[in-house]
């Protein structure tokens, strides 16, 4: 993992340990999927403005 | 051949997400900062991020994220909850229990809505266990901060080419390790900032 190529990029994680962690979309239609995605990023409105300071240390 | 499928320019591994022409390399990882933009609709960024959300899903590529982006996610909520209630002082309030509750909706609702959007698209969800190594040599290497190490050792570890960020502070890496997606304004600023 930590070892790293010729361009400086380390190694990634193996392709069994990839395939452990990889989940398919459940939604697999373009249907089905444009509807979750629009479920999920539409009406949600807050009163202020969101800033990188709000969820990570700099 | 860069990104754009056109002849190479001094992009530095910087490119932009409203330009429609761009290449997305399977997988692609996601940085807090672009999911928060893409599920708040009141966010200056929202529609663009979201149009961008829409061409992932729409490529079946998977994307990659690291664990912490729920944490962070909740955080942004709580923190947006603190801010409605007490302004610019939010900060001195995190201990009062008149903002948790608002802020249990608020996060609550936040969190699902990424649900459905994972549901939606096929995904790397990396561990942090994973990627703490290649995460502190990032910090040492680049002096990129730890969060962002985090996620950038998230991208590596599932392979992705490319991260999509609205935070600048992904350009310290080297474009060979990483390629960096932003939106058009910060650019520039990412160019500035690639150490090589």
């Amino acid at each position: 993992m930590t070892k790293a190529q010729t361009n400086g990029r380390p190694q990634p994680l193996s392709p069994e340990r990839l395939a452990e962690l990889r989940v398919p979309a459940v939604y697999r239609t373009p249907e089905e999927k444009r509807a979750a995605l629009k479920r999920a990023t539409e009406g949600l409105r807050v009163k202020v403005r969101v800033t990188r300071d709000m969820y990570r240390p700099r | 051949m860069s990104p754009t499928g056109g002849r190479p320019t001094a992009t530095r591994g910087v490119f932009a997400i409203e330009e429609q022409a761009l290449v997305l390399p399977d997988p692609i990882a996601l940085d807090t900062s672009f999911v928060v933009e893409a599920l708040l609709s009141t966010q200056p960024l929202h529609a663009v991020c979201d149009d961008f959300l829409t061409r992932i899903g729409d490529s079946g590529i998977t994307v990659v994220t690291s664990d912490i982006l729920a944490v962070e996610l909740a955080e942004t909520a709580f923190a947006i909850a603190l801010k409605e209630r007490w302004g610019r002082h939010w900060r001195g309030h995190r201990t009062d229990g008149r903002a948790r509750r608002p802020a249990t909706h608020l996060l609550n609702d936040t969190i699902s809505r990424y649900e459905t959007l994972l549901l939606s698209i096929d995904h790397f969800p990396v561990p942090l266990a994973d990627t703490a190594s290649v995460a502190r040599n990032f910090m040492t290497s680049y002096g990129i901060a730890s969060y962002d190490a985090v996620h950038a050792a998230s991208a590596i570890a599932a392979d992705a080419e490319a991260i999509v960020t609205l935070d600048t502070g992904f350009a310290l890496l080297p474009a060979s390790v990483l390629t960096v997606y932003t939106d058009r304004s910060r650019l520039a600023s990412c160019r500035k900032k690639r150490p090589y």
